[in-house]
């Protein structure tokens, strides 16, 4: 397939038509989503909803029994793995590297598919940079922090796709072993990446806050099903609220941005208390 | 200290004045290996192949001892890529075919044809009968390599406690069967048995040399093709696949070869321990874990060290001899446990 | 082990020609001198298997020895001899560079490749079969005498074997007195017992020391639960010496599980002889069947 043909038509990144899967007793889906280039879009939900699962299918980790998934309009299952390693790039939870090996030779492997790669060095590097992991070069794995190889691993991720225009980066809690501060500059590392490329982004975030903020949509995963999709605005807080079975509350920054927050004052009825809020 | 990265595209030994250095240090212990032993060896007896009458000890030089060091070189470096391969699969530095059972599977299988090959219905024909025990033994180390990767796959995956432990199960499966073979054979068969599990660089010839050579060269192009995929590997499996590394393929071709390699050497020199673990490892610590080096350099270690070890094992007691396993052994039993000491944080 | 001194001669000096060299004037000029010794300088021996080293050794073509493997233990000056190691882990580098001109062997050396080798390099490799009777013996010995160049040795040698052999062999003969059966421990461990079965050369000694072997029913050396020593109520037990050294003393040997049981146990018979001279089939096999039915006969008489 051509790619020049894609953006003419502009076809939708992805698509997910009721994929379903059974693992064990545990059924997964029907999923049904569309994804386009440039789109930012979070997966939320309670632990052991399925986000990881649906994520794994998107990437093809794990085969949908039913339904039908499609990346730029053609079957995944059409596509060799090497095919898709151009189109999509999957950070995972967590990564093990075996053997210590150096920070750049792991960066290295997110294009270790191309036969030819005439600008690897150079790539390497500035994707290294672009995670703030330029000062982890010449290091091993096995001597770095987990946020250490967590950059790594995102560097990784950058790599892999980075000549390349309307990918999809599917990330699974990508800043999770982070510290605070490191967080909020990769977000923005992402976003600018994402942009820079008219990639999507495709990621499992735990932080309200952060999918609200450097998101254009959420969606809503539980118990195995898609329950909802929704514009990551402050209208998405009932649909968290109900997700997550808390009170959320919302603060205006004095620079204009909402913060979602936890409410523990669970006497008043939540959404009546929420939606004055909301609505003050 | 900041190591400068480079652009590798391929398995290669290193650059153009590293790989001269590997040659010389190669020909040269060759040549070394080749000039100690019980019988003294002097400049004519080099020269005997070009010479027409054959001198005192040509003999000796052409057709014992140098066939004897190459097969030590070329086995050695099987061991060695072999063991390189099957921890690059298994993504463990502790994954030693040896360990895991592989070798003792290719005697079992090749103790189980020799002491039942003659009471099967047919016979076969002369032309094979060289290559029954070869074929053997790399049918059994094919099946301990297919059964732990199933079993590493389905019963413990990942864990590498799981993989070593099942090792230890095979081992003991093969160990019993190798007993059972010792209990039911005649004398005839025992004595051609004692020699898998002692192991021997003894039955060297220019037949194995040429047959171990021609391995060594498979291998290595092979190699060339799987090191970049076989770093892939180590982020894990599902991060191989998702870089675009058919992992599938990659698996049953590695296993191929380590089988192949394994039940070669067995079958040829007995059961080797330790330079499959000691090589790679050793390749590791000095030029760090991109596979692409480490591959094609565990095959000059392990070749190197398997000499040393043979070496001493036919010069140490002369004009008697010891059997080379035994140097392997304590060479290999200490380094395994400052290895185990070492990783002993991810085990579990 | 050896030292290897090489002074540039093809032929290296074994230990002994080392030793020859520091005896003194008198014997080197002797063994330089005589006829007999220079005929011994072109015939070099290797010996594997302790009962041909005997055999050579009886037929006084010792000087002809260059190096003996790790079971010629008889007579002692063999044990002084270059060491070409266990039978069955010969080194063809290491025999050829003792120089020898022969390769003597019973069915254990090995490995096969080795020999293999060692007849390329041009040396004779003869494998003497030891068929536990005592006419192989004299069969060994007549053979041994042709390729040392002893024929003469050997026929004599053969006629008072066979004298000898007739005395003992009638000795036995005549006990009036039924068979004990006897149980041969090869070795032992805390839990098993390697006991022979039939085809076995401790079975053919006792066949001929009139004795029945108490195990019957298989062949070879066999591992042994302690139920079936009980079962098969042997009335002695016999030994190697190294391996009643191994146990300790005799009382040790009675604890191994089942042997207290048997008849052999309760009454203490415990025999333990010489491994090579019980087991090897040599020169000395009259010796060891006297001995062996002397001790035999002691033990049942004590009991």
């Amino acid at each position: 397939m051509n790619p020049a043909t894609i953006n003419l038509i502009n076809q939708p990144l992805l698509v997910m038509e009721a994929a379903s899967l059974r693992l064990g007793r545990r059924h997964f889906g029907p999923y049904t989503l569309t994804l386009h280039a440039g789109e930012r879009v979070a997966v939320l939900g309670p632990s052991g909803a399925g986000k990881s699962t649906l994520l794994k299918l998107a990437a093809r980790e794990l085969h949908h029994s039913d339904g039908h998934i499609s990346l730029l309009g053609r079957d995944i299952r059409h596509y060799s793995l090497r095919e898709m390693s151009r189109r999509r790039a999957v950070l995972a939870q967590t990564t093990h590297v075996a053997f210590g090996m150096q920070t750049e030779l792991v960066v290295s492997l997110g294009r270790a598919a191309l036969e030819i790669d005439p600008h690897l060095t150079t790539i390497v590097h500035s994707a290294m940079q672009l995670a703030h992991a330029a000062h982890l070069a010449g290091r091993k794995m096995d001597q770095l922090s987990g946020g250490e190889q967590a950059r790594i691993h995102l560097a990784r991720i950058f790599a892999q796709l980075w000549d390349i225009e309307q990918g999809l980066v599917m990330m699974d809690e990508p800043l999770a072993a982070l510290d605070p501060g490191l967080q909020g500059e990769l977000l923005d590392s992402m976003q600018s990446y994402a942009e820079a490329r008219g990639h999507a982004l495709l990621a499992i975030l735990h932080d309200i806050n952060q999918a609200l903020h450097a998101f254009d949509r959420l969606l809503l995963v539980n118990n195995g099903q898609l329950e909802k999709q929704v514009n990551a605005d402050l209208h998405a807080l009932p649909a968290l609220q109900s997700l997550y079975g808390i009170q959320l509350g919302s603060l205006m920054t004095p620079d204009g941005q909402a913060v979602v927050y936890r409410q523990k004052n669970p006497s008043l009825s939540p959404r009546a208390q929420t939606h004055n809020r909301l609505n003050s | 200290m900041r190591i400068p990265f480079r652009l590798i595209p391929r398995a290669h030994w290193g650059n153009k004045w590293q790989v001269v250095l590997l040659v010389a240090i190669t020909v040269l212990a060759l040549a070394l290996a080749s000039s100690i032993g019980a019988v003294s060896i002097g400049w004519r007896d080099w020269l005997s192949p070009l010479q027409a009458e054959s001198t005192g000890n040509s003999y000796v030089l052409w057709q014992l001892r140098v066939p004897r060091t190459l097969l030590a070189l070329f086995a050695g470096g099987m061991l060695g890529v072999a063991g390189a391969l099957a921890q690059g699969l298994f993504r463990n530095p502790l994954a030693d075919p040896g360990l895991l059972g592989v070798n003792s599977g290719a005697a079992c299988a090749a103790a189980l044809t020799i002491v039942f090959a003659d009471s099967l219905p047919w016979t076969l024909p002369a032309g094979l009968r060289p290559w029954l025990l070869p074929l053997a033994a790399f049918a059994g180390a094919l099946l301990v390599c297919f059964t732990l990767d199933r079993v590493a796959r389905w019963i413990t995956p990942g864990s590498i406690a799981g993989l070593l432990l099942t090792g230890i199960a095979l081992n003991a499966i093969a160990v019993a069967v190798l007993g059972l073979c010792t209990y039911l054979s005649t004398d005839e068969q025992l004595r051609s048995l004692s020699f898998w599990t002692l192991g021997s660089l003894a039955g060297a010839g220019w037949t194995i040399v040429g047959v171990a050579l021609l391995m060594l060269l498979m291998a290595i192009w092979q190699v060339r093709r799987l090191a970049r995929a076989m770093n892939a590997l180590a982020l894990g499996e599902a991060a191989a696949a998702h870089v675009g590394i058919e992992v599938a393929t990659l698996r049953s071709r590695t296993i191929l070869i380590v089988a192949l390699l394994v039940g070669a050497t067995v079958a040829w020199c007995g059961m080797i321990s330790f330079i499959s673990l000691i090589a790679p490892h050793l390749v590791r610590t000095l030029h760090g874990s991109d596979q692409r080096r480490v591959l094609p350099l565990s095959i000059f270690f392990g070749g190197l060290l398997l000499l040393i070890a043979d070496t001493l094992a036919r010069t140490l007691a002369t004009p008697a001899e010891i059997p080379v396993g035994i140097f392997t052994a304590l060479l290999g039993g200490p380094f395994f446990l400052m290895l185990l000491n070492q990783t002993r944080e991810r085990i579990g | 082990m050896t030292s290897a001194h090489q002074d540039g001669q093809p032929a290296l000096p074994s230990r002994r020609a080392h030793l020859q060299q520091w005896l003194g004037l008198g014997a080197m000029a002797l063994a330089g001198l005589l006829p007999h010794g220079a005929h011994a300088a072109n015939r070099r021996l290797i010996c594997v298997g302790g009962a041909l080293t005997e055999i050579v050794y009886a037929l006084g073509a010792s000087a002809d020895l260059a190096g003996v493997d790790t079971t010629s233990l008889y007579p002692p000056a063999a044990q002084s001899l270059p060491s070409v190691g266990y039978a069955r882990t010969l080194s063809a580098e290491g025999i050829l560079a003792l120089a020898p001109s022969m390769v003597l062997a019973t069915e254990d050396a090995g490995p096969s490749t080795v020999l293999r080798q060692l007849e390329n390099a041009g040396i004779a490799v003869h494998i003497l079969a030891a068929n536990h009777q005592f006419e192989g013996l004299l069969q060994r010995i007549q053979k041994v005498g042709e390729l040392t160049g002893h024929a003469g040795e050997a026929t004599e040698l053969q006629t008072r074997l066979r004298n000898e052999w007739q005395m003992v062999r009638t000795n036995v003969e005549a006990h009036p007195a039924a068979s004990p059966r006897v149980l041969f421990i090869l070795s032992h461990s805390m839990s098993q017992i390697m006991v022979a079965g039939q085809e076995t050369s401790a079975d053919a000694m006792l066949r001929y020391a009139g004795a029945r072997n108490a195990m019957q029913g298989f062949t070879g050396f066999k591992p042994l639960t302690p139920e079936a020593v009980i079962a098969a109520q042997p009335d002695i037990i016999l030994l190697t010496d190294l391996g009643l050294k191994a146990a300790g003393s005799k009382a040790a040997i009675l604890k191994l599980p089942g042997l207290a049981q048997t008849p052999a146990g309760r009454k203490q018979r415990i025999v333990s002889m010489e491994t090579m001279l019980l087991l090897g089939f040599g020169p000395r096999l009259p010796l060891a069947l006297k001995e062996l039915d002397r001790s035999l006969q002691s033990a049942m008489q004590a009991g």
